[in-house]
């Protein structure tokens, strides 16, 4: 059993991250894992250049592990890795990688969909979109409060 | 004492301040910024107090070597 949780101040490389977790999950049956790229739109229609993550020095690390050992304690998993990225992530970069290995499909797929809904809504960051249009900060909406309540 | 700001109160006001008071509850200074930044009343008012990376209710008073950080609600990653 592993759980991995990092913080990535430079640019988030998803095969070497899926290297590092495929490496730990030798003796798995199942790998699933998850990139999240910042998006070229706002939800507005309008053109956003760059996502800015502001981010505290200790509790949003923190609050990555939470949710990173609440999955591994939840489902039945072997491996678990979460890397986030902070700062200016251009249009179109990964800014989030989560993954999960296990011995059957089920658990790594819910693992995966758990750690996003998760990540979406409490991971401690404070978010804007960077655009022609200047900054404008971001929320969860509806939906992804939903999606998270889903898991009790 | 020494202020940390995130988020929107950080970008309304700045990230870190540097506030003259030799001794004060959180929630006068909580009331103090938002008398002096209108534009983040509200967000001062939803945020989280925190000192020596605990939360901490209004009512906690603030040594002056002591670090105070407003941490309004998170966006999520």
């Amino acid at each position: 059993m592993s759980v991995v949780a990092l913080l990535e101040p430079q640019a988030l490389d998803p095969q070497l991250e899926l290297a590092e977790l495929t490496e730990a999950a030798r003796g798995d049956g199942a790998l699933v894992t998850f990139v999240g790229l910042a998006r070229p739109e706002s939800r507005d229609g309008n053109a956003v250049d760059a996502v800015v993550l502001d981010h505290h020095p200790t509790m949003t690390r923190q609050s990555l592990e939470d949710i990173a050992v609440a999955c591994a304690e939840r489902f039945d998993v072997s491996h678990v890795r979460v890397v986030h990225r902070y700062g200016t992530v251009p249009a179109g970069e990964p800014i989030v990688f989560a993954g999960a290995s296990s011995i059957h499909r089920r658990a790594a797929f819910e693992a995966a969909d758990y750690l996003m809904d998760r990540l979406k809504t409490e991971a401690v960051f404070w978010k804007r979109e960077v655009g022609d249009d200047g900054a404008q900060w971001v929320e969860p909406t509806e939906a992804d409060l939903a999606d998270r309540d889903r898991w009790g | 004492m020494r202020i940390r700001l995130y988020g929107r109160l950080g970008d309304a006001i700045a990230p870190e301040i540097e506030l003259a008071a030799a001794s004060c509850t959180v929630g006068e200074v909580r009331r103090r910024l938002a008398t002096s930044h209108a534009a983040a009343a509200r967000s001062l008012e939803t945020s989280r107090a925190l000192i020596a990376g605990r939360v901490v209710g209004d009512d906690r008073a603030v040594g002056e070597a002591e670090e105070l950080e407003f941490l309004p609600p998170v966006s999520g990653g």
